[in-house]
């Protein structure tokens, strides 16, 4: 691990002396960006969006990427598509017109959904944040999962609080919108299975909800062991979490999303200690030097980092890794598909020695996935601790 | 059922100080004010800004989200919706330019403040519970009574002032007002600065509660308009009775329908364009609007 | 005489306008390979039709903010009508519009009572309630939408070829611009019809008092209903192809968001002006879309633009061309 970064600086640190005088002449790698970076779901694809820029300013300040025999400087192009499925598709078109043959996003599920016919017509691999898992199932085959799903994270959740912490009933409690009911109902199936008594199931809120207290009573009447905010928008998770802890809920509360700290800890306080969320790599106990730096860069660009971005560095960093595993990947998504059965290389944001390559096998299949820790967090006193770590296969 | 009441009048209390401001532009200068949202996002952020960053007291901060608004809004009124009603043939054309004005707003407060969801520290801890039949945490209480205790101010200030004559008789009767003396340009500015006040008031109290973030202001348009029009769009109790109503019914449909899930806003929604195809202009609205 | 010159002028700019769209922008789209802006201008031709119809209910006084609601019923008939029912696209498609035109004669007859502002907001809520629905309900399949609708099939009368199957062209997304450019010119021309029709003139004047209207005769309460009523089917019909285009549709497809956009489409091309929902379409849609370029300032300066057109042109784009003559 650590002899792979010393290998990229020094490699890097080569190539950029020897080709400081001509770094204008490397030529373009274009990766494309679709996403929502307007409006109230904002925070999605900007996290997204600028963990490609720091990621790209840096490796090309590094001297580009070489993949086969050309070295390139990665230009990111982003498409907001104001979290519209219209305009994901028209952003998809944008990006086929472009030449672009590897997107990142959509963030939502149906903008996803929605962008398919497109990214198989005009060969793109697409790596979109959304969880239906008919987009990575066959006959599917160009979009790859950016992150883990909910219908993996959620049973390896309920199954540790089961073992660990004597979890018996639970009840779930959604956003009525389309993403976070997908969630519940696959939160429902993982912890039936488990034989976890579903006490609450059907409480749905807006998201617009400025007062969450009349929402959540019904569901604190019914005292589960274990509350889950079913694919919570960072926005509403303190919310939520503050007004179950002042109705005197005493058991634990979970989610399959990414969270903020300061988001909670401005929003909820100490009422957040204890909140299980799903993380990226850069708990202190796991995160590289290179997660410290890439931190760095991006507080540096962007004024306030964002702990949801510690997932979303990772697609970047698989397409640039795939692309040099097999340069012919470049202009031919065929070629990347079949290198996606075999990638493998070292995972530069994780201490120890773990690896980039491509899972899903068990859920879709066929290796549609990026492989991400997962990490499973808990807050407390304002920042996130490492409860467990897992693999998805 | 205690809880559900009490929750209904904290809700119903917030909503009514959104809904004044919004019902109060209406009356004044014929405007659907589709940045009402926006301004009360705005006022959450000034808020969080003075009292969460840099620490000032909650009061100081109150005041300058007060302040800030009120210039916000009489900036708005003077170089945007003045120019423009005089010169557009048609009434609804502002809805353009306040539409323009919420999107406006939208990206200055993300450039500025950023798309996270932001939060201030608790102004008094602890919670009240009543037997666990009424539990209600001490900051709610503290910020229900702020709301009541605005809008009774805003209701004497509109009563008694001078100003407050001179803006109801604007509103009831424009060219009436003009004739007997009253100057409708700068009281038009008066109101819709006063109007711009009272949602980034209740953007600066809820921020101790909800917080504050960029995609607030649309929905929270859309409800306050939900709430005019329950009262009667223009007529000042009705603004209070609408955020009342809805405040109430939220609360007690989410507790009876809990049980139906997803269905709890269809009903409401539902309803109310039962209840103003009976009654199309809200409980006492003027005929046309 | 200057009649017919008149009617001479409109035919040549009604012809240029044809060549305009059905020639030269498909040429020019060949040449350059923009092969994206097939989408795109078949997006703005839909758009611009379900604007149509919200400027058909401004013309009768009413701001409607509850087209959305009706181009999400069109799509989800047609979604439905083709993967469950096993459907035509060519027979889903007239039925998603005089569906949509139906469920507004039943919302219509109680709130076209309505005036001002309140009919605006029920609209809006009425939008609000079209995605919740579509949420809730068995057979719109909830959260998960409808996916997978195939592309439109061969339209065939008496074994002649009218129109062939959309996948058996190489590039569909032409098809869909044809299909989308044709439909808008008709309704634009209804539109431009209906204006210089007795209805038209009947409208003009409910616009402007409706109970001076009334006590001249009229049965206002039918034209209404009539209006809304085709107003709904257009933004049925644009629905119902959005669904077919882009083979999916979803709760989310067409919401508040989109109905407000169709209502400040009419606004910046012009009430005043048939064909003001066009220009306003075209330009709010592609406005943004050039302004990608500017990166995180994209919203700052796509409102500014929005707030200084309506200071300088408050009753639409289309006023600057006739400013110097009288309005209609």
């Amino acid at each position: 691990m650590r002899k792979s970064i010393v290998k990229t600086v020094v490699s890097a640190a080569v190539s950029l002396s020897l080709f400081s005088g001509m770094a204008y002449a490397n030529e373009t790698l274009k990766i494309g960006f679709v996403g929502v970076t307007s409006g109230p779901a904002a925070a999605w694809g900007i996290s997204n969006v600028r963990s490609m820029q720091t990621r790209a300013e840096w490796l090309n300040e590094l001297g580009g990427v070489k993949i086969g025999d050309t070295t390139y400087d990665i230009e990111v192009v982003t498409f907001d598509d104001q979290k519209d499925p219209k305009r994901a598709i028209a952003g998809m078109e944008k990006m086929a017109q472009e030449g672009i043959h590897y997107v990142v996003g959509p963030n939502v599920d149906d903008g996803a959904a929605a962008v398919r016919p497109v990214a198989e017509k005009n060969g793109i691999i697409y790596f979109p944040y959304a969880f239906p898992k008919s987009l990575y199932t066959p006959p599917a085959s160009n979009a790859i999962l950016g992150m883990i799903a909910n219908y993996q994270s959620g049973p390896a959740i309920y199954k540790y609080l089961k073992e660990n912490k004597g979890v018996k009933s639970i009840a779930f409690i959604a956003a009525n919108e389309s993403d976070p009911l997908s969630q519940r109902d696959g939160g429902i199936e993982a912890a039936k299975a488990l034989g976890l008594d579903v006490v609450s199931s059907n409480i749905t809120y807006q998201v617009d909800t400025t007062d969450f207290t009349p929402v959540i009573t019904p569901v604190i009447k019914q005292n589960p062991d274990l509350l889950v905010l079913s694919g919570v928008a960072p926005a509403n998770a303190p919310q939520l979490i503050r007004s179950a802890r002042e109705l005197g809920y005493q058991g634990l509360i979970s989610t399959e999303t990414a969270q903020d700290a300061q988001v909670l800890k401005e929003g909820a306080g100490d009422l957040a200690n204890g909140f299980i969320s799903v993380g990226g790599a850069s708990t202190p106990e796991i995160a590289s030097d290179t997660m410290r730096e890439f931190v760095e860069r991006y507080t540096k660009m962007f004024g306030e980092y964002n702990d949801e971005s510690n997932t979303k560095v990772y697609a970047l960093e698989y397409i640039v890794e795939t692309l040099k595993a097999n340069p012919a990947a470049i202009g031919d998504v065929e070629e990347f598909k079949k290198t996606v059965d075999t990638f493998q290389t070292a995972n530069p944001y994780m201490k120890g020695d773990a690896v980039l390559k491509y899972v899903g096998t068990t859920s879709f299949t066929q290796k549609r996935q990026v492989m991400v820790p997962l990490v499973v967090n808990v807050y407390e006193n304002g920042k996130f601790e490492t409860l467990f770590v897992a693999e998805v296969d | 059922m205690e809880q559900i009441l009490v929750n209904g009048a904290y809700l119903g209390a917030q909503y009514a100080l959104i809904a004044l401001g919004l019902t109060l532009i209406f009356a004044l200068m014929n405007v659907m004010n589709f940045a009402h949202g926006q301004m009360y996002v705005l006022g959450g952020f000034v808020t969080y800004t003075i009292y969460g960053q840099l620490g000032m007291p909650y009061a100081l901060a109150l005041f300058v989200t007060a302040i800030t608004l009120a210039v916000v809004g009489a900036v708005v009124e003077k170089f945007l919706f003045r120019p423009v009603i005089k010169r557009s043939q048609r009434d609804e054309s502002t809805m353009l330019l306040a539409a323009g004005l919420g999107f406006f707003l939208d990206a200055v407060i993300l450039l500025v403040f950023g798309e996270k969801q932001r939060g201030v520290p608790k102004l008094i801890n602890g919670v009240f519970n009543w037997d666990f039949r009424v539990i209600m945490p001490y900051d709610r209480i503290l910020i229900f009574a702020l709301a009541v205790a605005c809008i009774i101010g805003f209701m004497l200030f509109m009563q008694y002032s001078k100003t407050g004559r001179a803006l109801r008789a604007l509103a009831q009767d424009r060219d009436a007002a003009q004739l007997m003396g009253v100057d409708v340009d700068r009281y038009g500015m008066t109101g819709f600065a006063l109007g711009a006040m009272l949602a980034g008031i209740v953007g600066g109290l809820l921020v101790t509660i909800t917080g504050v973030n960029l995609g607030m202001g649309g929905p929270t348009s859309t409800k306050a308009f939900m709430m005019v029009m329950i009262g009667g769009a223009g007529v000042i109790p009705g603004a209070i009775f609408g955020g009342l109503i809805l405040g109430f019914m939220e609360s007690i449909l989410l507790s009876t329908l809990a049980s139906y899930g997803d269905i709890t806003y269809l009903v409401i929604f539902v309803s109310l364009m039962i209840f103003l195809a009976i009654r199309p202009n809200g409980l006492m609205g003027k005929p046309w609007g | 005489m200057g009649l017919i010159i008149m009617q001479n002028k409109k035919i040549l700019f009604t012809a240029l306008f044809l060549i305009f769209v059905l020639v030269i922008i498909p040429s020019l789209i060949v040449m350059t390979s923009r092969w994206d802006l097939y989408y795109t201008l078949s997006s703005v031709a839909l758009l611009a039709i379900a604007s149509a119809g919200v400027w058909l209910t401004f013309y009768i006084g009413r701001i409607n903010i509850g087209q959305g609601a009706f181009a999400l019923v069109g799509g989800y008939v047609t979604a439905i009508l083709i993967t469950k029912a096993g459907f035509s696209f060519w027979l889903a498609l007239p039925f998603s519009g005089l569906f949509a035109a139906f469920i507004s004669v039943l919302i219509g007859l109680p709130i076209l009572r309505l005036r001002g502002v309140y009919f605006a907001m029920i609209t809006l809520v009425l939008t609000e309630v079209g995605r919740l629905s579509a949420l809730a309900l068995p057979i719109t399949n909830g959260a998960k939408g409808i996916s997978n609708i195939p592309l439109p099939g061969e339209l065939s009368f008496a074994g002649i070829t009218i129109i062939p199957d959309f996948a058996s062209f190489e590039n569909p997304r032409m098809a869909f611009y044809y299909l989308a450019s044709v439909l808008m010119i008709l309704c634009f021309a209804t539109l431009y019809r209906l204006s210089n029709s007795r209805l038209g003139h009947l409208c003009r004047s409910m616009q402007q008092n409706e109970e001076l209207t009334s006590s001249i005769g009229v049965n206002i309460a039918a034209i209404r209903i009539i209006i809304f009523a085709l107003s709904s089917f257009m933004g049925g019909i644009g629905g119902s192809i959005f669904a077919v285009m882009s083979q999916s549709i979803y709760p989310s497809s067409f919401q508040v968001a989109d109905s407000i956009n169709f209502m400040l489409n009419c606004f910046l091309g012009g009430l005043g002006y048939v064909f003001g929902p066009m220009l306003g379409t075209v330009v709010l849609y592609f406005g943004w879309d050039l302004l990608f370029q500017t990166g995180k300032y994209q919203m700052l300066i796509y409102s500014s633009l929005l707030i200084i057109s309506m200071l300088v042109l408050p009753n639409g784009l289309l006023s600057i061309r006739l400013s110097g003559r009288k309005k209609s």
